[in-house]
């Protein structure tokens, strides 16, 4: 009974490891392409995710990662028991909120304004201008936003927001240590920086809105702001969904470029946020290493579960998505 | 853009010769130019007075035009520091070695996966993209780099950033998308295999692609100083330009170190404030060398959540 069933299953085994053979000599180009990127994947990304067993160990650097001894959730509680970290938190959802509210309006409104110029020139000019800044860094774009907004001093006169300030009569501010304009300089300073890259977007929608609307509404007697709220903006709609929701799925991911090149101990108050706050209590001066990892961990679960989310609604739209 | 000009053109442009401007027109030009205006102005000043003498400097104002002849002397302050030039030669080179390999990982790697009828693709699709929002974070990654010796290396900068989950999904919807599906087909049919296929239909075709892709990953290259700060933290000699930039806008004793070089060398102890402006513009230069390129290609579907129409 056996050796039939043996007999019986080998050739089997055999074509199936024929048709493997068959299949990689057919693709095996394919495959060859794909090998480099994906060791590297592995390695460096999947590669550290076996340090986040550290969010539940007490790291002994004698130890190693797999010798420390385990913590249960005891950073988690610690995390949840830190007031820094719910500061944290409560700024990095709030700067997301500031920049959400006027960035991302203004975003569109920028998008619609620029496509209503008819000079041609002018046109490209400003987008040219307005492309430009999201190009440089961070530590170049704050270098600038200090320049201009810096306190006068004994071996300066300060920037020209305070110049501006001395020359009309009043008293200089001191912008970037005042926690209560800090938030308002990391949203102005954002929309500076990108709202004309993220206006590509919408002008790509524009692009396709077929042109006989414009000119049956014209005939209707619509002037051009009654096309540009009842033609050109529903039509864009779309884009400005999809673009509202993958900025929602920011919502916890704070943008450590910008705020640790702007922020300093003055403005922790208004400005620390998650990003900056990890970095500080681990490799910024710190040994919370437990802890940081812990934070990222939730973060980036509390993440991935906006994700999804924006990820299904997206594919509901009928656009595509990002998976 | 560009259609927006068909648009009903006809009707606008007799509108507009019929009555010229009104507040409308007004209202949108005065505000696009005004936000134009406040994105290149800040660069504009920086630059003016990085390069006004002195005695002029200090009177301050809106340095809408160089006044006074032009004068180098923060420049040659910042350029014979010595480890400003360093600085510019890490940051030049690692630039060139990590784009090289990123672009070369991220694209063969992309256009494998946009063959989404191949066997395990469309896991590993899933894979890299899942990556874009969960990692093991800060901590994870150092003791990672550790254990591959990687950690207070050169290397740091170049090799864990080879695969670039962003150019990467941006060039497989390009591969997915852009290249028609019947051209590869027919070279197949004339006898071409798979590897004749990507190297003599799909390369030239997406060589503007990947020329675009390799500017956007060089830039990001050379504004990096996140790995250096992290991994590399206190080694001086392999710090990149834009980590030295920023030692200078927050770090005291750099810039100290830099006055008192332009004070030996006999000229006028520079201020802190035009010192930043003179490196602020060594750090943009290259960018807005590269800056007519990157427009031409950022405007033609080079963008992340491109929709599909």
């Amino acid at each position: 009974m056996a050796s039939p069933s043996t007999i019986a299953r080998s050739p089997a085994s055999k074509t199936a490891w024929q048709r493997f053979v068959a299949y990689m000599r057919k693709y095996w180009f394919i495959y060859l392409l794909v090998l480099p990127g994906l060791i590297c994947m592995i390695v460096f990304n999947y590669g550290t995710m076996y340090g986040i067993q550290l969010a539940f160990k007490d790291y002994s650097p004698r130890a190693g990662v797999w010798g420390s001894p385990w913590a249960g959730f005891s950073h988690f509680r610690d995390m949840i028991e830190d007031p820094n970290f719910i500061r944290a938190l409560k700024n990095t959802v709030i700067i997301n909120v500031y920049k959400l509210a006027f960035g991302f309006t203004f975003n569109v409104l920028l998008a619609l304004l620029i496509n209503e110029m008819k000079i041609r020139k002018v046109k490209s000019v400003v987008q040219t201008c307005v492309y430009l800044p999201y190009f440089l860094s961070w530590v170049i774009f704050a270098g600038l936003v200090q320049v201009f907004l810096e306190y006068p001093s004994a071996a300066d006169m300060g920037g020209v927001v305070n110049q501006v300030i001395v020359s009309l009569g009043g008293t200089p501010i001191d912008f970037l240590k005042s926690p209560g304009l800090f938030r308002g300089i990391l949203t102005v300073s954002n929309i500076i920086k990108t709202a004309g890259y993220s206006a590509i977007v919408y002008f790509a929608a524009i692009a396709g809105i077929d042109p006989t609307l414009y000119e049956s509404a014209a005939i209707d007697g619509a002037n051009r702001k009654d096309m540009m709220i009842h033609i050109t903006l529903p039509r864009i709609l779309p884009s400005v969904a999809v673009m509202l929701i993958l900025e929602l799925a920011g919502l916890f991911i704070s943008n450590f470029d910008q705020v640790y090149n702007l922020y300093s101990n003055y403005v922790l108050s208004t400005g620390d946020v998650l990003s900056t706050y990890i970095y500080r209590i681990s490799l910024g001066g710190g040994t919370e290493f437990e802890l940081s990892t812990a934070m990222n961990l939730v973060m980036n679960l509390l993440g991935l579960v906006v994700v999804l989310l924006a990820n299904k609604i997206i594919e509901r739209l009928d656009v595509q998505g990002i998976f | 853009m560009k259609p927006s000009s068909s648009n009903g053109t006809p009707y606008r442009r007799s509108m507009l010769s019929r009555f010229g401007f009104n507040f409308y027109d007004i209202f949108v030009y005065v505000f696009c130019i005004l936000f134009a205006l406040l994105c290149v102005y800040p660069m504009w000043y920086v630059l003016v007075a990085s390069i006004t003498p002195y005695e002029e400097y200090v009177k301050g104002g809106l340095m809408l035009w160089p006044r006074g002849g032009i004068d180098l002397q923060y420049y040659i302050a910042i350029f014979s520091t010595r480890s400003f030039i360093n600085s510019l030669w890490i940051s030049v080179s690692k630039t060139v070695l990590a784009t090289g390999l990123s672009v070369l990982v991220t694209s063969t790697m992309a256009y494998a996966v946009s063959k989404t009828q191949v066997r395990g693709m469309k896991v590993i699709n899933a894979l890299v993209v899942f990556n874009l929002f969960f990692s093991g974070g800060l901590i994870p990654q150092y003791i990672l780099y550790q254990d591959l010796h990687l950690l207070r290396s050169y290397w740091v900068m170049v090799i864990p950033g080879a695969l670039n989950i962003t150019y990467f999904i941006i060039m497989r919807n390009y591969f997915t998308y852009s290249i028609p599906k019947d051209l590869e087909e027919a070279a197949k049919l004339d006898g071409c295999t798979d590897v004749g296929v990507f190297f003599r239909v799909v390369m030239p075709i997406s060589r503007s692609m990947i020329a675009a892709v390799t500017l956007f990953i060089a830039v990001i290259n050379w504004n990096d100083y996140y790995n250096y700060m992290m991994f590399i933290g206190n080694k001086t000699n392999l710090q990149p330009f834009a980590w030295v930039l920023r030692r200078m806008l927050v770090d005291q004793s750099m810039m100290n170190t830099v006055r008192n070089g332009a004070a030996g060398m006999g000229l006028e102890l520079p201020p802190p404030m035009a010192l930043r402006m003179a490196t602020i513009i060594c750090a943009m230069l290259p960018i807005m060398c590269v800056y007519p390129f990157l427009q031409k290609h950022f405007t033609s579907g080079i963008t992340l959540g491109a929709v599909k129409e």
